[in-house]
């Protein structure tokens, strides 16, 4: 095996790990904020690909150019879902937990199937975007572009997201999740605070899905592919821990194609779920977890 | 709940003069339907070859049942003639690519839909579970498009499959190889293999890799991922390492794209693609590559330019296309309309839905192919249930049309062969 071909697996690892970093930030944010695990995750990085679709299919805009676009719709929906469903769990009296879990999970069986319904089970996917199906060579290194501008766009949005913790809003949304009922004393809207968190939370999400939209089929069970790594990846960088998921995610990506390469590709899932059982024993709340 | 009190009250006026000729005459007016399950995955990743499943079975069922005068057995219409003209009704049920699932859900047909037999379902995975539980409940199973040899292997006694297996594709692909390499000149050194790792891919993997070593050709690389993985990122950087002369992949259809956009994007353009099948002939994958789906070549139970030999092709192709969405019949769907007239075929020499008759009318089958849409010599099941006459050819996607290009005595197009130059 020659080191470039090593070189090219390792780099393509560390690409991929940079989306599920951004797709588990979100969810990472959210379980930080509140105690809600959003099994819906998955859902709204799929709805985040069929905006890109729907939106390129109508307009011709090329999915890097509708980051904002779908960003703002998908934070538009993560509000959507706070307010109309996550923020009557929590003011259910008792079995919270379950009521939580339940709801979220009724809500990714439902997107799934209102997307079938409206899209259809046919595999969809955009193959003329500025980034479709170009490479750039590096001597014998190959990578495709999509993947390359996908790794640098989850870097910024990582920084965006370090920067937002840094302003009123994130040391707010510090001190919600420190202690949600004493922020009230000192004049935090609770509400307000969770709604843009999950917001938030699902923009991020949203920006994942518009790269990944560019270089990945689309279809209404694609989240699946994503949400089980995505939990992973945010157990095994710490619940609610930004730099633990960035990586996390990194981490998963690599050992991903590793274990591909040097042991078996059909094992590759088997690599990741030890990495996340050895970090479980020696370090239950994640790498990088204050829990 | 008033309907039911009615049917059951009307059940029970029925039982009570079964034996006098009231009941006699009112079967003879209305024979009453043919209820066949059948399971197919229709949410889920394999869901859209479950819709069109479900066209397909469909429009067969609307074939037998209506009057659309098909040159074909059974195409004349009106019913099931030995029973009456009963009509085939169709109850399908969602597997969701589940092999638990589909066990419960075929479980379900036949304890409460009462279904005669069962027709499915796409992955050979789900198969093992659905055969499994026609034979338990002594019903038959009709596989469609199942091609996993090791299906009819199991000793079921009621398992019918009239579509070729894995171990028939597979053998004439390298009956292919050879053909090809005596005709350009340029033969097949390498081959490698990369397949998913349920029943389908693992058993076509294991078939391909024994063929390529009895037909001396060096197999540069066997791999084996997971179905519905993220990437195929580095399966792709292996199959360029290797950079065998064909590709030969067993994937389904999300599987197909991705690992035909990870190779592009790793830099390598493999000299010929030779699929099993599944994915790499689904019309979303060929949406979804683009242009980087043109050449690849697939073994096929069906050929669709085979117009003169099967004079039911056209018509059959067109009432699908009015039906879905102009798509064209494939491998697939053209199986699916051939499993329930094979049924029906049985269920009318039958002259009875009763199991055992079933079977032996299954048993007995004899359909010669030129009164199927299939290019097979013909239909005729072997001690296994196996169709012993169902002969597969290859077909190659060019300029965005399936062609036929082997055996060349049926081969509408000339094969592009790039191995070797």
């Amino acid at each position: 095996m020659s080191t470039a071909i090593v070189v090219q697996v390792a780099l393509g690892g560390l690409l991929m790990g940079l989306v599920y970093a951004l797709v588990a930030a979100g969810l990472s944010l959210i379980f930080g904020l509140m105690d809600v695990v959003n099994f819906a995750h998955g859902e709204l990085l799929m709805l985040a690909m069929y905006a890109t679709f729907v939106i390129h299919e109508n307009s011709g805009l090329d999915p890097l150019l509708q980051l904002p676009l779908v960003a703002a719709l998908l934070f538009g929906i993560g509000v959507a879902i706070y307010r109309g469903l996550i923020a009557r769990a929590l003011g259910v009296r008792f079995n919270t937990g379950m009521v939580q879990i339940f709801v979220t999970f009724g809500l990714s069986i439902f997107l799934v199937g209102a997307a079938q319904l409206a899209f259809g089970a046919d595999f969809r996917s955009i193959s003329n975007g500025l980034l479709a199906n170009r490479t750039v060579a590096m001597g014998a290194i190959v990578l495709p572009l999509s993947q390359v501008a996908a790794g640098l766009v989850c870097l910024i949005a990582f920084a965006a997201l370090a920067l937002i913790s840094r302003t009123e809003f994130g040391r707010a949304l510090e001190a919600t999740r420190e202690d949600r009922d004493a922020v009230a004393l000192i004049g935090i809207d609770r509400d307000r605070v969770f709604s843009i968190g999950w917001g938030i939370g699902a923009a991020t999400v949203g920006i994942a899905g518009v790269m990944l939209a560019s270089f990945y089929y689309i279809s209404p069970t694609v989240g699946g592919n994503f949400a089980l790594i995505a939990y992973v990846t945010v157990a095994l960088g710490g619940f609610g821990s930004l730099l633990g998921a960035l990586v996390a995610g990194i981490l998963v990506g690599l050992v991903e194609a590793m274990t591909a390469l040097f042991i078996d590709p059909s094992l590759k899932q088997i690599g990741i779920f030890a990495i996340y059982v050895l970090v479980l024993m020696i370090r239950p709340r994640g790498l990088f977890g204050r829990l | 709940m008033v309907d039911i009190g009615r049917r059951s009250l009307l059940g029970g006026a029925t039982a009570g003069v079964a034996a006098g000729t009231l009941a006699a005459r009112a079967r003879a007016a209305a024979a009453p339907d043919i209820v066949i399950g059948a399971v197919y995955p229709l949410t889920g990743n394999a869901a859209p070859i479950g819709h069109d499943a479900q066209i397909a079975l469909a429009l067969e069922a609307d074939i037998i049942n209506g009057h659309y005068d098909v040159p074909m057995l059974l195409g004349q219409g009106g019913g099931l003639p030995a029973l009456g003209g009963a009509k085939i009704k169709l109850v399908f049920a969602d597997s969701q690519n589940s092999p638990q699932i589909a066990r419960t859900e075929a479980e379900r047909l036949i304890t409460e839909e009462h279904v005669v037999a069962i027709i499915g379902s796409y992955t050979s995975a789900t198969a093992v579970t659905i055969s499994q539980i026609c034979n338990r409940y002594e019903i038959p199973y009709i596989s469609a498009e199942n091609s996993a040899p090791s299906l009819s292997q199991q000793g079921l006694s009621w398992f019918f499959r009239p579509s070729p297996t894995d171990f028939d594709f597979s053998k004439s692909m390298f009956d292919f190889f050879a053909a090809i390499g005596k005709k350009t000149g340029r033969p097949v050194r390498s081959v490698a293999i990369i397949h998913e790792n349920s029943v389908f891919g693992t058993g076509s993997a294991e078939i391909q890799a024994a063929l390529a070593k009895k037909a001396g050709i060096k197999v540069l690389a066997d791999i084996s991922y997971q179905a519905s993985t993220p990437s195929l990122a580095v399966e792709a950087e292996r199959l360029k390492a290797a950079n065998a002369d064909v590709v030969m992949p067993s994937s389904y259809t999300s599987d197909a794209i991705l690992l035909v956009r990870a190779m592009h994007d790793a830099g390598y353009a493999p000299k010929a693609i030779l699929a099993q099948d599944a994915g790499f002939i689904d019309p979303a994958f060929f949406k979804a590559v683009g242009p980087l789906g043109e050449g690849v070549m697939s073994r096929s139970s069906f050929a669709i330019d085979a117009v003169e030999a099967r004079p039911a092709i056209p018509k059959v192709n067109a009432m699908f296309q009015a039906r879905d969405a102009g798509k064209n019949l494939n491998d697939l769907t053209a199986r699916e309309v051939t499993a329930l007239q094979v049924l029906a075929d049985a269920i009318n020499r039958a002259g009875t839905t009763r199991n055992t008759a079933l079977q032996a009318a299954l048993r007995a089958t004899n359909i010669p192919g030129n009164q199927t849409i299939m290019p097979w010599v013909g239909i005729k099941f072997d001690a296994t249930g196996q169709n012993t006459e169902g002969n597969p050819v290859i077909q190659q996607y060019q300029n965005g049309v399936w062609h036929t290009i082997f055996p060349f005595d049926v081969a509408t197009a000339p094969a592009v062969w790039k191995v070797g130059t």
